[in-house]
C-alpha cells in the first residue's frame, strides 16, 4: 500500500504545471544535446547546475534527470543517418542503424529506437518503483565501514567497465581523491595542500572542475576531430517511420532481453548506460540465429542495445538515490547538484525527501512519453539541427562554461581554475587517461575518507572492522576481484595463447 | 607519441612521490584514529607504483599514433582565445569579452564570414548581459564602458 500511496503522491508532484514544464524541457534539451556532436550529458547538466541555485530541486532535478536520458534517444539519430554517434552510449547503433539507413530504412531504424527506448525505459521505470526503496531499507543498515567498501567497489568496477589500461584509471581514480584533499581536513581542522593559498582552504568546487574537465576539454576535442561519416537520408517522410510485422517479430525479444540486460548493468556502480549497450547488442548477436546479419541492418542490432541504454539510464537511479553513489558521470554530476541543494541522496532520502523521489521517478513516465512522441513526430526538425556547424556551436559551450564557472562564487579566479583542468583533461585523454574515474573519485572522496576514518575510530583503529561485518565484507570482496580481474584476464589469455601454440 | 606518454607516466610519478613528500608535514595518526595524512600517504604510494609501472610499460609499447593531430594547432588557438579573453574581462567586461571571443573562435574554426562573427559577437554580449546579468542575476563583472 505504500508503494501506492507513494506512487499517488509522485503523480501529484509530477504532474504539477512546473514540474511538467521543467520535465518537458530536459527532455528536448536532452534530445538536441544528443543530436549535436561533442557535448554530452555531464556536460550539459554541469553547464546548467550552477543556474539551478534558486530553482526548486524537485524541478532542477526531474529536468536533469529528462536531460540524462533525453540524451540517448537524441543520440540515436546521428548514429543511424550519419554513422557518428552523438553519445558514446549510441555507438552500438551505428553498426546496424547506419546499415538500414544506407538501405533507404533510416525512419523504420529510429522508430524502432523510439519504441525500443520507450517500452524498457517504462518497464525500467516501474521496476526502479519496486527495487529502488527495497535498496533503500537495506542501506539504512549500513555504517561507516559499508559505505567505504561500497566507494571502493566503485573504484574498483571502474578497472572492468573502463576500456582503457587498469592502471591508468587507478592513476585517474588516485588523482579525483587527491584532489578532495585540498582544503581543509574535516575532522582535525588542519589545511592540506593549500600552500599558504586562501582560495585553496575551501578545496575545488565540483561544478568548476567538471564544467572544465567536461565542457572545455570537450571543446578542444571535438575541434580536434575530423569530419566523419557521410550523412543518407537527407529527408524523412512521416511513412518512412512505419514498421513492418516481420520488423515487429524480429525485435520483440531483442527489446526484452536489452531492456534486462540495460536494467541490471544500469544498478552497478560504475556500469553505465554505455556498457548496457555494448552487453546488449553482443548477447543480442550471440543469441540469433543469424548472427550474419549483424552489421549488415539487422533491426534487432538497433532495437536491443537502444532499449538497453535507456533502461540503464533509469535504473541508474537505483544506486544514486538509494546508496548516494553514482554509476556514472552524469549521475556523479547529479549528485553534486544534490550537495549543492543541500540534500544528501542515500538512504534516508526517501524518507526525508519522499515528494522529490517519487516525483522524479514518476517524472519519468512523463518525459519517456513525450519523448517518443517527439521522435515520432519532431525527427525532421532534429535532423536539420545536425547541420548547425560547430565552430558556432563551440562558442555557446565555452560561453556557457564561464558562465557557469563563475556564477559559483562570482569570482573570475574559477574560469581560470576551470581552464586549467579543461587543460589537464584534454591532456590526460590525448595520453590514454579517462577522466571519468576522476570525476567520479572527485564526487565520492570525501564519503570515502570520511567512512574510513570513522570507521577505524569506532573500531579503535583494527582494519578487521571491514571484514566483521558480512555486507562490507561482500563488497570488499568484489572491490578486491575487480581490481584483480585485469591480471586474471590477462593470466586466462596467456594461458589460451600457450594451448593455441601448443 | 611514445614520448609523450613515458613522459606522461614520469609526471604521475613525480606527482605521486610530491604527494608522498607533503604528506609528511601531515600528521598519519591522530587520537581518534587515521590523521589528516593517512588517505594521502595512500594515494601517494598508489600513485607512484601505479605511474612507475605505466611509464615502464609505454617504454616498452611500440611507437603508434601522433600525439598532434592535424587540427590540434586549433584546439591550441581556442584555448589561447579564451586565455586572452579572461584577460580581457577587466577592461571590456565579462558579456563583451566573450561576445569578442565567439566572433574570433567563429572566424578562425569555421572562416565564417567577417558580418556573420559581428553579429555572433552583438548577440552573445546582449544576450550574456541580458539574460545571464539582468534576468538571472549574476553580477557579471563589468569593464570600462559600464557593461
Amino acid at each position: 500500500m505504500d508503494l501506492v500511496h507513494n506512487v499517488h503522491d509522485g503523480f501529484a508532484t509530477a504532474l504539477t504545471l512546473r514540474n511538467v514544464l521543467y520535465c518537458g524541457f530536459g527532455v528536448l534539451f536532452g534530445q538536441v544535446i544528443g543530436v549535436l556532436p561533442g557535448i554530452g550529458a555531464p556536460t550539459a547538466i554541469a553547464l546548467l547546475l550552477p543556474l539551478t541555485f534558486g530553482v526548486d530541486p524537485t524541478s532542477a532535478i526531474i529536468m536533469f534527470a529528462g536531460i540524462y536520458y533525453g540524451v540517448a534517444y537524441g543520440g540515436t539519430i546521428t548514429s543511424v543517418l550519419v554513422n557518428v554517434p552523438g553519445e558514446s552510449s549510441t555507438v552500438m547503433t551505428c553498426l546496424d542503424g547506419y546499415q538500414l539507413a544506407r538501405q533507404g530504412r533510416a525512419g523504420a531504424a529510429l522508430s524502432i529506437a523510439a519504441i525500443a527506448s520507450w517500452l524498457a525505459g517504462t518497464a525500467s521505470i516501474v521496476l526502479l518503483m519496486a527495487f529502488a526503496p527495497a535498496l533503500a531499507r537495506l542501506a539504512v543498515h549500513f555504517g561507516p565501514a559499508e559505505f567505504f567498501a561500497l566507494t571502493m567497489m566503485a573504484f574498483g568496477l571502474l578497472t572492468v567497465f573502463g576500456s582503457e589500461n587498469p592502471l591508468k584509471v587507478v592513476i585517474s581514480t588516485m588523482i579525483g581523491l587527491l584532489l578532495t584533499t585540498v582544503g581543509i581536513d574535516v575532522v582535525s581542522g588542519m589545511p592540506r595542500f593549500t600552500f599558504g593559498v586562501p582560495i585553496l582552504l575551501g578545496g575545488f568546487d565540483f561544478v568548476v572542475l567538471v564544467c572544465g574537465m567536461f565542457g572545455i576539454a570537450e571543446v578542444f576535442n571535438a575541434i580536434e576531430q575530423t569530419e566523419g561519416g557521410a550523412g543518407v537520408a537527407g529527408r524523412l517522410r512521416p511513412r518512412d517511420l512505419f514498421l513492418t510485422w516481420p520488423d515487429w517479430v524480429a525485435s520483440r525479444w531483442a527489446i526484452l532481453r536489452g531492456g534486462v540486460i540495460g536494467f541490471l548493468v544500469g544498478l552497478i556502480p560504475a556500469g553505465g548506460i554505455t556498457t548496457a549497450s555494448l552487453v546488449a547488442y553482443l548477447s543480442e548477436r550471440r543469441c540469433s540465429r543469424t548472427p550474419e546479419r549483424f552489421g549488415r541492418g539487422a533491426i534487432e542490432g538497433v532495437a536491443a542495445p537502444e532499449a538497453a541504454n535507456n533502461a540503464a539510464s533509469i535504473s541508474g537511479f537505483a544506486p544514486l538515490l538509494a546508496l548516494g553513489i553514482p554509476g556514472s558521470a552524469t549521475t556523479a554530476v547529479m549528485l553534486a547538484g544534490f550537495m549543492m541543494w543541500g540534500i544528501r541522496p542515500g538512504p534516508l532520502l526517501f524518507t526525508q525527501h519522499a515528494n522529490l523521489v517519487w516525483g522524479l521517478i514518476v517524472s519519468m513516465f512523463i518525459g519517456n512519453l513525450l519523448l517518443l512522441l517527439m521522435n515520432v513526430f519532431l525527427i525532421p526538425v532534429f535532423t536539420a539541427m545536425m547541420r548547425v556547424p560547430y565552430s558556432i556551436m563551440m562558442g555557446g559551450i565555452v560561453v556557457f562554461a564561464a558562465v557557469g564557472a563563475f556564477s559559483v562564487n562570482n569570482n573570475l579566479v574559477d574560469v581560470w581554475v576551470m581552464l586549467g583542468f579543461a587543460v589537464l583533461a584534454y591532456v590526460m585523454l590525448k595520453l590514454g587517461y579517462p577522466v571519468v574515474p576522476l570525476v567520479l573519485a572527485l564526487v565520492l572522496g570525501k564519503l570515502s575518507e570520511n567512512s574510513l576514518r570513522q570507521a577505524l575510530i569506532i573500531s579503535g583503529g583494527s582494519l578487521s572492522i571491514f571484514v566483521e561485518r558480512p555486507i562490507s565484507a561482500a563488497l570488499l570482496a568484489v572491490a578486491a576481484l575487480a581490481y584483480l580481474s585485469p591480471l586474471l584476464r590477462w593470466a586466462l589469455a596467456r594461458r589460451r595463447r600457450a594451448a593455441a601454440a601448443a | 607519441m611514445r614520448r609523450a606518454r613515458v613522459l606522461g607516466g614520469l609526471a604521475a610519478l613525480a606527482l605521486g612521490v610530491a604527494v608522498i613528500v607533503l604528506s609528511r608535514r601531515l600528521p598519519y595518526d591522530s587520537d581518534y584514529g587515521p590523521g589528516p595524512g593517512f588517505l594521502p600517504t595512500w594515494i601517494g604510494w598508489v600513485l607512484s607504483a601505479c605511474a612507475a609501472v605505466v611509464t615502464v610499460q609505454e617504454l616498452r609499447a611500440p611507437a603508434a599514433g601522433e600525439l598532434l593531430a592535424p587540427r590540434t594547432a586549433l584546439a591550441v588557438k581556442v584555448l589561447v582565445a579564451i586565455a586572452l579573453t579572461l584577460l580581457l574581462v577587466p577592461a571590456l567586461g565579462f558579456a563583451a569579452a566573450f561576445g569578442l571571443f565567439s566572433a574570433v573562435t567563429m572566424r578562425i574554426t569555421g572562416r565564417h564570414a567577417w558580418v556573420a562573427c559581428a553579429c555572433a559577437a552583438a548577440a552573445v554580449t546582449v544576450g550574456l548581459h541580458y539574460v545571464f546579468g539582468r534576468w538571472l542575476s549574476v553580477p557579471l563583472p563589468t569593464g570600462l564602458l559600464g557593461w
